[in-house]
């Protein structure tokens, strides 16, 4: 098993609050393991846009966001279906976008930074900056605002990762 | 796609209509920026292929048949740099040359 998946979310409206816009954390052990390719973020329509938007990578071990039920997407129909699948939970083997509420674990930040939400954002890793994550690793990955977005609608979101 | 009162720049990008009332400053470049909003109210990004370093080229959501390592707006042109050398839209926004 092998291939390319996405996680998307379009055109939600976000909590006003700090919000985790995608959650991944990779399958139980033995399994393939996830190598992160791609992260973007952006807001298809608002009135103004203010100031710029805080933007974080984390990792999470336990007591996970409240998410909404999203499964990955196959970015090719010849492969397989993701391992992992839709969930509220966070839980491992498990994905999810645009929470609802932050889980009281804490956050490692492995990625900071902000941007203009009248451009987006759009983060593509270079080879040596792949983010891999093993099953089994405990581990979930987040992409996160630490604040909360100054306009809430119609923000749409996404990720990249090759599971092999 | 028509304009509304309070955008004047009605585009496509991810399998969505995005609106702005301005285009997309100067410099501004992809990535890190997630989009360019021309004078045109055409949204240009990349997508998911690749050719070695190189991303496709979209315009509101569609393919330009390009390929290039950066997206950038300045002084009202989009340019593509790539591996091919730097590429720009034609003066009648009909070509990339």
């Amino acid at each position: 098993m092998a291939g390319a998946y996405s996680l998307n979310g379009a055109a939600l409206t976000l909590a006003n609050q700090a919000v985790t816009l995608t959650f991944i954390n990779p399958i139980a052990s033995p399994n393939v393991d996830f190598s992160f390719r791609r992260f973007w973020c952006g807001q298809s329509a608002a009135t103004t846009y203010t100031g710029n938007q805080r933007v974080q990578l984390n990792t999470q071990v336990t007591a996970f966001p409240t998410l909404v039920n999203v499964a990955p997407a196959k970015l090719a129909n010849i492969d397989a279906a993701s391992v992992i699948s839709g969930n509220t939970t966070g839980a491992a083997g498990t994905s999810g976008v645009n929470a609802s509420a932050e889980g009281a674990g804490a956050k490692t930040v492995i990625w900071a930074d902000a941007f203009s939400p009248a451009n987006g954002w759009l983060l593509v890793l270079t080879p040596d900056e792949y983010i891999e994550m093993g099953a089994g690793s405990a581990n979930g990955l987040g992409m996160h605002f630490p604040v909360a977005a100054t306009t809430l609608s119609n923000w749409s979101f996404g990720c990249t990762w090759v599971e092999g | 796609m028509s304009s509304d009162d309070s955008h004047l720049l009605i585009g496509r990008a991810l399998g969505q209509v995005w609106k702005r009332e301005n285009k997309t400053e100067s410099y501004v470049t992809i990535p890190p920026a997630l989009i360019i909003m021309d004078s045109d109210g055409a949204v240009w990004t990349v997508g998911l292929r690749t050719r070695g370093t190189e991303f496709n080229v979209l315009r509101n959501d569609l393919d330009t048949g390009q390929f290039c390592e950066r997206i950038e707006y300045l002084n009202g042109v989009v340019r593509l740099y790539g591996r091919d050398g730097t590429r720009r839209l034609s003066r009648s926004r009909r070509h990339i040359i």
